[in-house]
């Protein structure tokens, strides 16, 4: 189909150029709704600094951090998003590197093919899952 | 006016009184007072409303009516901070209006409410309050729109959470809201279903069950390409096909299946050629297509300039045929276009208004003759609706 | 939040950088205008833009240093952080590219962009916070869609009222700032 033609073109010209470093993906691709220090807005935007280190120690909670739609849609790669992912665990979540499995572009592929639709109640399921 | 001058005026007059006194003519009767018009319906075909958002002054939000024959301004009604668009009801007897407004002007508690207009006296008759997420935007028509059959009112949100809130017109209830991450606006594909557009292509195909309520969502595949080359928001329905256009001029169609549940790609074709895309021609604009099902056609408010310019006006109006996907002819404007309306009449009037002005030009849409230009139309005219 | 920009002087432009994903041009750091690169001027930080109705010639080396000090004037459209800006410059309306005037609230939820720094020669990461609770400022309506997209990809596009995300609910978009957030490496 030629959307899916003209997207692969459009992705090989895109990996001739230099890529950000995890942490200005984040301000450019997530900062924008979730706050610099991850703490969002009351109400709006939910903190992930007290959830995203628990997700990523579940299986459900990684395909989470993954399918919910700003990761899922973004324009980063998989290996972007998952060093996007990584960085946040470790700066914003304070994951020790020891604390979790880190994310691999493999990973981000398997799950990235079906965002959530229903986000708000897989949130509240993996709350009371893992607090 | 010189001593002289003014004799003479005075001395005509007193002439003038006097004659009539001699003729016998009775002076003019006194005007009634408290005389208030209203309109006809249901609305004429050539009406326009020109929606305005007020940009210098966004609690003052209008939506103005003019009469595309006449140029004749026939009303107006206020329509709160930072509006979108009014949603004429089906019949034309009712206009539904998301509106907000904050207490004290611009600060203070926020209320979002749909309005609903008498569409003869331009006179509310009733309100119903919807959840005070109602997004801020350039106003977009996909920001508010009805299903097929006229029943529900859809109203996108972003608080920056996405949604859509369901207003049931018949029984003046707001339904409830219908979640749509990562997904905006709404596109409606049937009596009870609608499509949303999907941060990475694809589109977010909802169906709702007869109480307004969403029951099912699906995702399809990304049918756009998002990263060089998105579909602007701005699309258009001619039937069963909705009509995209890419920030080069490419245009995709969606083509809505049985019961408004199916959603195929269709054909894309290009507004332009390989020459003229060297050359940078692109269309732009805040409401850059309009459709005519009658004639068949298609109009792209076009202009020269680089990606970044999506957004620009134009001094051309490019008209192909929607089914030989061939540009058929090119309209020049008087002055700089960013938003189209064609009438859906037997014989179509083109409207055209820019943010950055506030006249209306009004034109033949099948010769493209310029027939007159309105003046003193709103601040920031944004959009346009009608019947 | 508009297009309402009457001055685009198409030869002095940021070029926007979001992503990696951009056009390879604009990888190599060149100021880039429908295909021309405009030079870089030696310019010094803080260099004060020409005084309005002084006498000019007209002369090609007047209008480039103009267009180099608007570079660097915040009040100015041209500005180098304002690549990617939309809406009133915080600056003309008593607060500035990362302060709110007095009275407003400064919203959380924002769009970014990524812009160049001619005079260190480094790319930031923008923030165009928006300052909010009054009705719009008026002064310095300043618009450029460099790689801006369309309001379904929302992180980067300044169609929205930002200030819809502000939790305090205050809504009235007033101006916009330009706040560095980060060197864009």
């Amino acid at each position: 189909m030629r959307p899916a033609l003209l997207w692969l073109v459009a992705c090989t010209l895109a990996a001739a150029v230099r890529a950000y470093e995890p942490e200005v993906n984040y301000m450019l691709q997530c900062m924008g709704c979730h706050t610099p220090d991850g703490s969002g807005e009351p109400g709006r935007v939910p903190s992930i600094r007290d959830t995203i280190l628990p997700f990523a120690r579940v299986a459900a909670g990684r395909r989470y951090l993954v399918q919910v739609p700003g990761a899922a849609q973004s324009t980063l790669s998989d290996a972007e998003l998952a060093a996007v992912l990584n960085w946040m665990i470790v700066e914003l979540g304070h994951g020790t590197p020891q604390a979790f499995a880190p994310f691999t572009a493999a990973e981000i592929a398997e799950y990235r093919r079906t965002p959530l639709i229903d986000v708000r109640s897989e949130r509240e399921r993996l709350l009371a899952l893992t607090h | 006016m010189g001593c002289q001058h003014l004799r003479t005026v005075w001395a005509s007059a007193v002439a003038a009184l006097a004659a009539a006194a001699t003729t016998g003519a009775a002076p003019l009767p006194a005007d009634p007072l408290s005389q208030v018009e209203s309109l006809p319906l249901p609305p004429a075909p050539h009406w326009v409303w020109v929606n305005d958002f007020a940009f210098s002054h966004m609690a003052n939000g209008k939506a103005m009516l003019v009469d595309g024959d006449s140029g004749r301004f026939l009303g107006e009604l206020d329509t709160g901070f930072g509006a979108v668009r009014i949603v004429l009801s089906t019949d034309g007897a009712l206009i539904y209006s998301p509106e907000t407004y904050f207490s004290r002007g611009t600060r203070g508690t926020r209320t979002d409410v749909v309005t609903i207009y008498d569409a003869a006296r331009l006179a509310p008759v009733g309100e119903i309050e919807i959840p005070p997420k109602r997004s801020s935007n350039m106003p977009m028509i996909a920001n508010a729109v009805l299903t097929d059959d006229g029943r529900f009112l859809l109203i996108y949100n972003f608080n920056p959470a996405q949604s859509i809130s369901v207003v049931d017109t018949r029984a003046r209830t707001f339904i409830g809201e219908i979640d749509t991450p990562g997904c905006a606006l709404a596109f409606p594909t049937g009596a009870r279903a609608f499509f949303s557009l999907c941060a990475d292509g694809a589109l977010l195909k909802v169906r709702l069950d007869d109480s307004g309520r969403g029951v099912a969502h699906e995702r399809t595949a990304p049918l756009f390409e998002v990263q060089t080359n998105p579909v602007t928001e701005k699309a258009v329905r001619r039937g069963d096909t909705w009509y995209f256009v890419s920030y080069d001029g490419t245009i995709y169609s969606v083509i809505i299946g049985r019961d408004g549940a199916d959603l195929t790609a269709g054909p894309h074709w290009s507004l332009t050629s390989d020459s003229e895309r060297a050359q940078q021609w692109r269309p732009g604009g805040l409401q850059q297509l309009a459709v005519h099902a009658g004639l068949n056609r298609l109009y792209a408010i076009m202009h020269r300039g680089g990606p970044e310019t999506h957004k620009d006006p134009g001094r051309e109006v490019w008209v192909y045929d929607l089914d030989r996907h061939a540009r058929v002819q090119k309209i020049p404007m008087q002055h700089d276009s960013g938003s189209i309306l064609v009438s859906r009449d037997a014989k179509p009037l083109l409207f055209s208004i820019f943010i950055e002005s506030n006249i209306l030009d009004v034109y033949d849409a099948a010769s493209g003759r310029h027939l007159r230009t309105v003046p003193d139309i709103g601040t920031t005219p944004t959009i346009m609706v009608g019947p | 939040m508009n297009r309402l920009d009457k001055l685009a002087e198409a030869s002095v432009r940021s070029v926007a950088r979001r992503t990696s994903r951009r056009s390879l041009l604009a990888s190599l750091g060149a100021l880039l205008v429908g295909g021309a690169a405009v030079p870089l001027l030696p310019i010094a930080r803080g260099a004060e833009p020409p005084a309005k109705g002084a006498a000019r010639n007209g002369g090609a080396d007047d209008k480039a240093a103009a267009k180099a000090a608007a570079l660097q004037d915040p009040q100015s459209c041209e500005y180098w952080r304002h690549c990617a800006i939309d809406g009133y410059l915080c600056g003309c309306c008593g607060g500035s590219q990362h302060s709110c005037p007095p009275g407003t609230e400064m919203s959380a939820v924002t769009w970014v962009g990524t812009c160049h720094n001619p005079v260190d020669g480094l790319d930031y990461v923008v923030s165009y916070n928006d300052c909010c609770g009054k009705s719009t400022c008026g002064r310095c309506l300043c618009n450029r869609n460099e790689r801006d997209t369309p309001i379904y990809i929302p992180f980067q596009s300044n169609d929205y009222n930002w200030c819809s995300g502000s939790s305090k609910g205050n809504v009235a978009y007033h101006c916009s700032t330009a706040r560095i957030v980060g060197q864009a490496r």
